[in-house]
């Protein structure tokens, strides 16, 4: 669904005009996207037990199998709430043990060893023992594999159970990014012999929450666990209610049909600033809004142009018009990441040195270039795209195309001059590292510092490299970063626990509570 | 009267199948497919083609083709490639929310269209049968969009009367609730199906009301009103009954974009949805049931008119 321009340039003059600074908003305080606190008021005393919580979520998965189909919205709602790895990662992004109580690593790298929580039980009775980890990740590292996260434990030589709790991982060699992996969906403890093809309709977790229903189209419940192994949820149910459109997402909230309502867009927020009866909270994301400059064919496969693209485009501009919930990045890594580094000097905005590299290029009589955005993302990013490269004379055609022709035409077949696309991963850094990505980039230096983060000893070294291999892909323009994003959820007065950053990337219930009337 | 049913059955069923390949045939146009959904932006293109070759999307077109007409004709609609769900099932759960949404418009429609209609060819010379016709002329002018969005921000947000969107997670369970839910899209889809309908509505009185056998109505004693109320409405109603089959067919369109407004969950978001993500044995059952619905609407237009109009009955 393409949303009207007018009706949100409209939307944001008039919130632009009724604004003003709000409680912990940090910068400018004519930015409405600059408003929202990053702290949230502590548990009350008397909580509702019986609650149900209503959450407006954008994106609706296509499917429940966790184990056969990809998708952030399936990782979103299904990880650590249904199903749960031997880790997870907390609001700050770092590993902590989930059904691994507790974890040991061998001196030199190779073997991970793992103690499982004795009283976990999967949601049919059954205890969670080592074979059923074992059979699990060797689910996904098996050959012929079609787990869509199966890259992830790459590096895993052998699984194996030493006792009915203790699992021991052996990889082929060092791998720094090993434990943060497991933390995602290929680490999911499936109960031993479970028939993937039958997770679409039922699930058999081990998390707080069970699955109470799916209206497809509108709705997914889930109800509280109630023999859950670990600290029982605080709600009785939660209802994701799947919301895309931004206008009638902020109207559920107003009309207090929803309790949560994440994902709000910037430019909209101005009814809940201000108001006793809304908490806006702002988060941290990893979600790079990447303008991809095909590499290997076309003008932008020279270097010139595709660093005259880069000077080109204001992103502070384009932030603003966004409503302010982003931040420049100027590299692979956002801040949130290991290795991450302040690259936004790079190539920065210089319109007069954008055409000077446009002349030496060749193309000092004009250039025409086509970008393919796909709908979900606000059409202003390619307007502005356009109206910035028009300036060093560059005459962008922006084509608006469907997510599944841009999987088609951009990242499966390369066809592409310039694209826009949301990579919301955390840790991808890797896409640089691979000449044979959609990115079409190739520099031998950055795949072998890659390569060696990967197996450096310790994250300090890990770090080093990552941070060498990301200036580089900087400094060659392989992309240009238009900004990493920043997640604002409106809270309804008496609702906390909310989680508040990475909120695409899983929706962590455990904590969240409902004050008692 | 038999002839004609059987003449009609045929036609519909030719209809259909000359449907079903277009629709599976303009689906395949489209690039990309459920395979590339299923395996996301992290599965290697080994792995996509894996997924691809285990839901026989590699073979030919004219045996995927077989073996879904295959189906239909058994009355096997389908499942969906991506959640295992039956294609019927789906649909059956919404259309529970489209087909109320749809009637509903329809008699509300009606409702305003037809007395206002009348009024407005009756009085055309009037000020209140020009006033009417504005209004009529306005209500098609205003997209569906605006207006849907004008009675939240009005009925929703400023008076919290009713609900701004969704449908309820019990659907029809609470009754109440559900009504309420749909006060604001009906209002929406009956404000611009009525408007269309009003206009036929008193172009068509007025067509009656300068024919002969009118004037000798009147002739022979009745008031204007008597005679229109007893001749002249049942033959403006031939021209309307056309005009409504095919207001009816074209409330899917304007159901689509309702659904959106509102987000309810019924057949317009399904189908978006579905065509989305390439799930595309489930978009073709889909496409033919609605096919087959609006043919059947065709039908009982003309059954409509045969009854309506006696003169009709002769031909076939």
């Amino acid at each position: 669904m393409r949303r009207s321009t007018a009706l949100r340039h409209a939307a944001t003059t008039t919130v632009l005009v009724g604004l003003a600074a709000t409680g912990c908003g940090t910068g400018a305080a004519d930015s409405p996207g600059d408003t929202g606190q990053t702290s949230q008021a502590a548990q009350p005393d008397a909580i509702d037990t019986a609650a149900t919580v209503d959450v407006r979520l954008v994106l609706e998965p296509t499917s429940l199998d966790i184990a056969g189909t990809a998708g952030a919205a399936l990782d979103q709602i299904l990880l650590d709430n249904i199903y749960q790895g031997l880790l997870t990662r907390d609001e700050d992004n770092k590993v902590r043990p989930s059904l691994a109580t507790s974890f040991k690593e061998s001196p030199d790298g190779l073997t991970y060893t793992f103690r499982l929580a004795k009283n976990a039980a999967f949601h049919d009775g059954t205890k969670v023992t080592a074979a059923d980890a074992v059979w699990s990740l060797r689910q996904v590292t098996a050959a012929g594999s079609t787990n869509p996260d199966a890259a992830a434990l790459a590096s895993v030589k052998s699984v194996t159970a030493a006792d009915d709790h203790t699992v021991v991982v052996t990889l082929a060699h060092r791998d720094t990014g090993f434990t943060w992996r497991l933390t995602g969906r290929a680490g999911i403890v499936f109960k031993r012999g479970t028939d993937f093809s039958s997770l679409a309709g039922k699930e058999n977790g081990t998390g707080p929450f069970k699955l109470g229903g799916w209206k497809r189209g509108s709705s997914i419940t889930f109800v509280r666990n109630d023999a859950y192994w670990g600290k029982k949820a605080k709600v009785a149910k939660v209802v994701f209610h799947y919301i895309k459109d931004d206008n009638a997402a902020n109207n559920a909230q107003r009309t207090g049909q929803t309790d949560i309502e994440t994902g709000a867009n910037a430019t909209l927020l101005q009814p809940f600033t201000d108001n006793p009866d809304h908490t806006v909270l702002r988060g941290d994301t990893t979600d790079k809004f990447t303008l991809a400059l095909n590499n290997a064919e076309g003008p932008t496969k020279d270097v010139r142009v595709r660093r005259a693209v880069r000077r080109a485009v204001d992103k502070a501009g384009l932030i603003k018009i966004l409503g302010g919930a982003g931040r420049p990045v100027g590299g692979p890594i956002p801040p949130s990441d290991p290795g991450y580094e302040d690259l936004t000097s790079i190539d920065a905005y210089d319109p007069a040195g954008a055409k000077k590299l446009l002349r030496q290029a060749g193309y000092g009589d004009g250039l025409k270039l086509t970008v393919q955005i796909p709908t979900i993302y606000p059409a202003e990013i390619g307007d502005y795209l356009a109206s910035q490269l028009k300036q060093v004379g560059i005459q962008l055609t922006v084509r608006p195309v469907e997510f599944q022709t841009w999987l088609d035409a951009v990242y499966t077949k390369h066809d592409y001059q310039l694209s826009v696309v949301d990579h919301a991963e955390a840790r991808d850094l890797n896409n640089f590292a691979n000449p044979d990505y959609y990115f079409g980039y190739d520099n031998a230096d950055v795949r072998t510092w890659y390569a060696a983060a990967r197996t450096a000893e310790g994250d300090g070294a890990r770090d080093a490299l990552l941070k060498k291999a990301a200036r580089q892909v900087s400094e060659d323009a392989a992309a240009d970063w238009l900004f990493v994003s920043q997640t604002l959820t409106v809270v309804r007065d008496g609702v906390t626990g909310v989680p508040r950053n990475f909120t695409s990337n899983r929706y962590r219930l455990a904590d969240l509570a409902v004050a008692k009337k | 009267m038999t002839l004609f049913l059987l003449r009609r059955a045929a036609l519909l069923v030719v209809s259909l199948l000359a449907a079903s390949v277009l629709v599976f045939l303009a689906l395949r146009l489209l690039p990309g497919d459920v395979a590339q959904t299923i395996g996301g932006i992290k599965a290697t293109p080994a792995q996509v083609a894996a997924v691809r070759h285990d839901l026989g999307l590699d073979r030919p077109l004219a045996a995927q083709y077989g073996d879904w007409i295959g189906g239909v004709v058994t009355g096997d609609f389908g499942r969906s490639v991506l959640d295992g769900t039956s294609v019927s099932g789906q649909l059956a759960e919404k259309f529970a929310v489209t087909g109320p949404l749809a009637a509903g418009a329809v008699v509300l429609a009606l409702a305003f269209a037809v007395p206002l209609g009348v009024l407005a060819a009756v009085r055309r010379d009037s000020r209140l049968g020009s006033a009417v016709n504005t209004v009529g002329q306005l209500g098609i002018a205003l997209p569906t969009l605006w207006t849907g969005l004008l009675l939240v921000v009005v009925f929703a947000v400023q008076v919290p009367w009713l609900p701004a969107q969704g449908f309820p997670v019990d659907g029809w369970a609470e009754p109440g609730q559900a009504l309420r839910s749909l006060v604001l899209p009906w209002l929406t889809l009956a404000l611009a199906e009525g408007a269309v309908l009003l206009r036929f509505v008193r172009s068509a009185v007025l067509d009656v009301l300068h024919q002969d056998w009118l004037r000798t109505a009147r002739a022979k004693g009745r008031t204007r009103t008597s005679a229109l109320l007893r001749h002249g409405l049942r033959n403006a109603a031939v021209p309307v009954v056309s005009v409504l089959g095919l207001q009816i067919a074209a409330l899917v369109a304007g159901a689509v974009v309702v659904e959106q407004v509102f987000v309810l969950p019924g057949v317009g978001q399904m189908l978006i949805t579905d065509v989305g993500n390439r799930d595309l044995d489930k978009v073709q059952g889909e496409i033919l049931l609605l096919t087959a619905a609006v043919l059947v609407v065709g039908f009982l237009v003309d059954l409509a008119h045969r009854l309506i109009d006696p003169r009709l009955r002769s031909t076939l």
